[in-house]
């Protein structure tokens, strides 16, 4: 009980109040910025009353009093080291349609990532076709749904149309909107499954290459080697790249973890995870409507040769995107040395 | 730069922030119970307004009933994620839920948070919330010592409590002209050498809620801390004290432990 509480507290009072009410009002600034007069008495108060929290800290006496003071302090600090983006910023519509040019950088950017998500899907799809072509048996584990299994009947039904009601748009925009937030769930999980160090990502793709390989085996063997590529390749060119860009995005997480300790700049290069993430359900969407609006009809009403014309200037364009938008040379180094001081 | 400390005589841990110019403040870290009752208020919202939606497509898709499945599937889908994410990114790391629990999310380091670190905290939600009912993050929360499910470790965000705190008044027993007590130096003294930091601030939490209090239990209360003062720490005259309410006993022997000596000592 050395500290004479008091007497502290009348001399300190009018700072306190002081730094209160200018946090205050700069908190309730739009553009939260500081004239130099003020920041510099902000400066001045946030030593002061990091000086009297010291003071109260060893005291020990008056506990909230200190929780006052470490608010204050607290306070001050966000004030003194975070600007904000402004609100006129974030309201600019470029800034929101940065998001086309910045994913096709940041995809090339991580590419590494890719080719090991590839890598891994490649792998499962060398498995599930290779234990589909030499061990017919193994097709009831593989793939377990029974339309996948019996491709000449699905073929059968889907070309009469059965199962297809009259009202079919209606039909199609709602199987669409399932399609496409169940594939971006599942792209979203492989991305942050990363935080498995890359092991659940990796198992997800795997799992989702022995698939693949499999039913394309599957089907080719019976003979329906033209009916699966129009139906599975319109919406496919879309979604397996964008599956494998959730790979990307995992790996380059799992990546970004493993040397978290060295690099404190960790937080800042979320934001390559973000865009990744961000433009793969993009791509999603796009996937979705495919799938529910085009892949679905079959050969009577559009012709096979068609669809896989679709599918392939699809692929085309989408290459020309990921490849070619953006800034081509991205100084990947004198970018990331740049310390951002916001 | 960030370290945790466990506050005397509570379970709770604190973030630490050692500033660059060596100033250290701590802020008090949330627990698993209200960030689970912040996030259930925040579901039932966002129910709420995803049906409400609803409402609004089914009678505006009321002839296209496929189209306005479509269109509540999506925006369902992207309210779930965006009402957190938008809200902690742009409303000082706070949902509603969380403001009104007192709880805000903000940067490992002490800092608002980044709208991508919102963001990326809440897709991580998707690893959070296996196999079910966020087993894999209140797993995550309950071993890491900073309170992060894996989204705030990936996003190197935390939460921490903010209850309100309301500026340091001058309490009315400080401003007293006169204090009898100081008549007797040497047991205020002994007064203010034996006390505590946890006595002296139960007795100004005392005087402080005096408003707050049933009578009866003001009157207990009082009568019980005054006794135990006067029996154990300090003995002043038996008859200085029997003239003295036991609220005025609590009054006086606070002016000791918390006003200034030097005035006092003038004054009386």
């Amino acid at each position: 009980m050395i500290l004479d509480l008091e007497r502290f507290q009348a001399q300190a009072r009018p700072r306190w109040y002081e730094l209160e009410s200018l946090l205050t009002a700069l908190e309730s600034r739009p553009d939260r910025r500081l004239n130099p007069t003020e920041a510099e008495r902000l400066q001045e108060l946030y030593a002061q009353v990091a000086a009297d929290l010291n003071r109260v800290t060893h005291g020990a006496l008056a506990h909230e009093l200190r929780q006052y003071l470490e608010r204050l302090v607290a306070r001050a600090y966000a004030e003194l080291y975070y600007a904000p983006p402004t609100r006129s910023e974030i309201w600019q519509p470029r800034r929101w349609l940065r998001i086309f040019t910045a994913f096709p950088e940041t995809f090339r950017r991580q590419a590494r990532y890719f080719a090991f998500a590839v890598l891994i899907t490649l792998l499962g799809c060398a498995l599930g076709g290779l234990s589909v072509r030499y061990d017919p048996a193994s097709v009831d584990v593989l793939l377990p749904a029974d339309y996948l299994r019996n491709p000449g009947q699905r073929v059968h039904e889907e070309e009469q149309g059965q199962g297809r009601h009259l009202d079919s748009a209606q039909t199609e925009a709602a199987f669409s909107a399932q399609l496409i937030r169940h594939n971006i769930e599942v792209a979203l999980l492989a991305a942050a499954l990363g935080v498995t160090f890359g092991i659940g990502t990796a198992l997800l793709l795997f799992e989702n290459g022995v698939l693949l390989g499999a039913v394309a085996v599957h089907y080719t063997q019976q003979g329906f080697g033209l009916f699966m590529t129009a139906w599975l390749l319109p919406h496919g060119v879309f979604e397996i790249p964008s599956i494998l860009i959730a790979g990307q995005a995992g790996f380059y997480l799992a990546q970004l973890l493993l040397r978290r300790r060295e690099d404190r700049n960790v937080r800042k290069s979320m934001r390559d995870w973000l865009v990744l993430v961000a433009g793969l359900a993009l791509m999603l969407v796009w996937a979705g409507f495919m799938e529910a609006f085009f892949s679905q009809h079959h050969a009577p009403v559009l012709p096979y040769g068609f669809k896989v014309a679709v599918a392939a200037a699809e692929l085309v364009l989408l290459t020309i995107y990921l490849v070619m938008i953006g800034r081509r040379d991205i100084d990947v180094d004198a970018r990331s040395s740049i310390p951002s001081e916001n | 730069m960030t370290d945790t400390q466990s506050t005397r005589a509570s379970t709770a841990a604190d973030l630490t922030i050692v500033t660059a110019e060596g100033v250290l403040f701590r802020m008090p870290l949330a627990g698993p119970a209200s960030r689970l009752y912040a996030m259930l208020l925040d579901t039932a919202i966002v129910l709420g307004a995803v049906n409400g939606v609803g409402l609004l497509v089914y009678w505006i898709f009321a002839r296209a009933p496929g189209f306005g499945f479509m269109v509540i599937t999506l925006a369902e889908f992207a309210i779930g994620f965006a009402y957190s994410a938008l809200l902690e990114g742009f409303w000082n790391g706070q949902t509603i839920g969380k403001r009104l629990f007192h709880l805000r999310v903000i940067d490992q380091d002490g800092l608002p948070l980044r709208i991508e670190q919102a963001w990326v905290r809440n897709l991580m939600r998707v690893v959070d919330a296996l196999p079910f009912a966020y087993l894999v993050g209140g797993l995550s929360l309950l071993s890491s010592p900073l309170m992060q499910r894996f989204g705030d470790r990936v996003a190197g965000a935390l939460v921490v409590r903010q209850t309100p705190l309301a500026a340091p008044v001058e309490e009315f027993w400080m401003r007293q002209k006169y204090n009898s007590f100081m008549d007797y130096p040497a047991i205020a003294m002994k007064l203010r050498r034996a006390a505590t930091p946890e006595l002296a601030t139960l007795i100004q939490d005392a005087l402080r809620r005096r408003n707050e209090l049933a009578v009866y239990a003001r009157r207990e209360i009082y009568r019980e801390l005054a006794t135990y003062l006067q029996s154990e720490i300090s003995p002043f005259p038996d008859e200085l004290v029997e003239r003295l309410s036991d609220e005025q006993y609590l009054i006086n022997a606070s002016g000791v432990l918390f006003a200034d000596q030097r005035r006092s000592r003038v004054q009386g």
